[in-house]
């Protein structure tokens, strides 16, 4: 009886100094982390409890959207690859759900299903092909797949409605036009979003995935299939970008081609960068600051494009880590401290 | 039928010749060596066995079944294990998650079991287990790699020079660990070794390698009795 228990002591991973220490410690990060977590969720659900002021309140429905957008993004950044054709998916996933519910009188929620299909769909058709491109190449041509998709929405009028673009967008459901409600329906959606990514990550494929970022020719000759893996993420990633987009046009009741150009693709991947690319809570954090700062910023209007890039700047040199290094950063200096 | 059969294989990388008419065949259970200096075509030979490099001519049979055109991921289930040059090991990962990789999308009981049993080769890992890999010593990664490519379960085990940058002892005692497994498990390997004198001693047959072309070929006790290649290879 003896032999089994010690046994399995042995098999529960760790060795046998100085590893339960670490399991502890372990143990009490995980619980600062979803205290921190706990607490985040239950700030982003009481903010429009605090104060009266509809334009914070549109703010938080935009940062609850934008989340959707980051963090679908960071799975595929997750496989190694930088997708500047983002803003694109979510354009397609925009376009098609708003032609749906206005031209066929669809159920939205049947819209919004059919938006993520055709965003995925596409992704489909052009990942395995673009996904066999590394580091540079792949940005490039995301970069350009991203501008061919903006100017099929400018210049297929009869549909998109060109650079006008389409206008007097009904809200999802007659109970979402009050926008207390439209914020909560925003927030469950980026809330369940980032449950199924961190679902994901957490996962044995998410272990696959940092592998194929780390080689993709090691990870292969283990076993793993890695263009098909790239390709099942990017789908999924691509899908959740069309469901962004077809809620930001119910939100804003207005879609036109400007809101899925490069700049957009490219905020995206900077909430990433800014935010943190090795951990999920980064594009969440980058998806606060970027929808925020700008607003901030509004006061200097002349100057907030140059204060924008300053910041910007700063912050990737002195946090390569993104703002998430900074929590690691004080997590050390408490620890050097204590000892 | 031989349980690996090469039937002159031609690999190129454009104008480079990788192997030239290169023919070998390998039964179960058994280790055969691969000696050669720089570019002599060994590694060329353990990438294009799992689809990893181009060859132009020439047929790859795997228990009688021809492996052209297949993924290597495929090839990995097929049952054939490899451990690439430079002791690989995902340096983000910790040791267990590294050997969980090498069992991907197979069934989780059977995983654990396995890693228990990779883990009586290699008592190290054990205990390293929820370290990362990139904080592992150059041996302690070599067995690493060896040991996330057995994580399959494989039939055949290619194995690229393990010998690369490592101590002396810490060179004989994988040898002895990479004896044991195979005298377990009936396992056949194909070691890819500059370090002659070492592979030979492990190995039941060796092919000595010359230019993607073979120069020598017969039992590990012979060749190291031959003078040219004692004069060639072993610096006697």
């Amino acid at each position: 009886m003896t032999d089994t228990t010690s046994e399995t002591v042995r098999v529960g991973e760790l060795g046998p100094t100085g590893a339960f220490e670490r399991k502890a410690q372990d143990a009490g990060n995980h619980r600062v982390r979803n205290l921190l977590i706990l607490a985040f969720v239950a700030f982003a659900a009481l903010w429009p409890l605090v104060h009266e002021n509809t334009f914070l309140l549109t703010m938080g429905t935009l940062v609850a959207l934008s989340v959707i957008g980051a963090t679908s993004l960071h799975l595929i950044i997750r496989t190694g690859h930088i997708s500047f054709a983002h803003a694109g998916f979510m354009g397609v996933g925009a376009y098609v759900c708003v032609l749906l519910v206005m031209k066929l009188q669809l159920p939205f929620a049947v819209s919004l299903a059919g938006g993520a299909a055709a965003a995925a769909a596409l992704a489909l058709l052009i990942g395995p092909v673009v996904l066999r491109l590394t580091g540079k190449y792949f940005v490039l041509v995301t970069f350009l797949l991203g501008e061919i998709i903006r100017m099929v929405f400018v210049e297929w009028t009869s549909m998109t409605g060109g650079s006008n673009g389409i206008f007097g967008i009904p809200a999802p459901y007659p109970a979402l036009a009050e926008p207390h409600a439209f914020y909560y329906f925003a927030l469950a959606a980026a809330l369940l979003c980032v449950g199924f990514c961190a679902r994901i990550l957490t996962s044995e494929v998410g272990r696959a995935m940092d592998s194929v970022r780390e080689s993709e020719r090691v990870a292969q000759c283990s076993g793993i299939p890695a263009l098909q893996l790239k390709v099942t993420i990017f789908v999924i990633a691509c899908a959740l970008a069309g469901v962004h987009g077809a809620l930001l046009a119910h939100f804003l009741h207005y879609v036109d081609p400007s809101s899925f150009g490069m700049v957009d693709s490219l905020n995206l991947v900077v909430m990433n960068v800014i935010g943190g690319m090795n951990h999920l809570i980064g594009p969440i954090i980058g998806s606060v600051f970027l929808t925020i700062l700008p607003e901030l910023l509004r006061g200097y209007v002349e100057l907030q494009r140059v204060i924008f890039g300053i910041i910007l700047i700063v912050v990737m040199a002195a946090l390569p880590g993104g703002i998430l290094e900074l929590t690691a950063r004080v997590r050390r200096l408490l620890a050097s401290r204590r000892s | 039928m031989p349980l690996l059969a090469l039937n002159n294989l031609n690999v190129r990388y454009g104008q480079i010749v990788g192997t030239s008419d290169l023919s070998l065949s390998l039964e179960a259970g058994e280790i055969l060596a691969l000696v050669g200096s720089n570019g002599a075509g060994k590694s060329s030979t353990l990438k294009a066995i799992l689809g990893m490099a181009p060859y132009r001519s020439g047929k790859i049979l795997w228990q009688g079944k021809d492996l052209k055109g297949r993924k290597p991921s495929e090839i990995v289930r097929e049952g054939i294990g490899f451990s690439p040059e430079g002791r690989r090991v995902f340096a983000s990962l910790t040791v267990l998650e590294n050997l969980n990789i090498g069992a991907y999308s197979r069934d989780a009981n059977e995983a654990a079991e396995r890693i228990e049993q990779i883990y009586t080769y290699f008592p190290r890992l054990r205990e390293r287990s929820g370290q990362r890999a990139s904080s592992l010593s150059g041996g302690e990664q070599q067995m690493l790699a060896i040991g996330r490519a057995l994580m399959s379960r494989p039939k055949l085990f290619l194995l690229d020079e393990p010998s690369l940058g490592l101590a002396p002892i810490v060179v004989e005692r994988i040898g002895d660990i990479l004896k044991e497994i195979q005298a377990r498990e009936a396992l056949a390997v194909i070691l890819a070794e500059q370090n002659a004198n070492w592979a030979l001693a492990l190995a039941d047959r060796a092919v000595i390698l010359e230019l993607g072309q073979k120069t020598a070929e017969g039992p590990s006790a012979d060749l190291l009795r031959d003078p040219k290649v004692q004069s060639a290879y072993l610096g006697i």
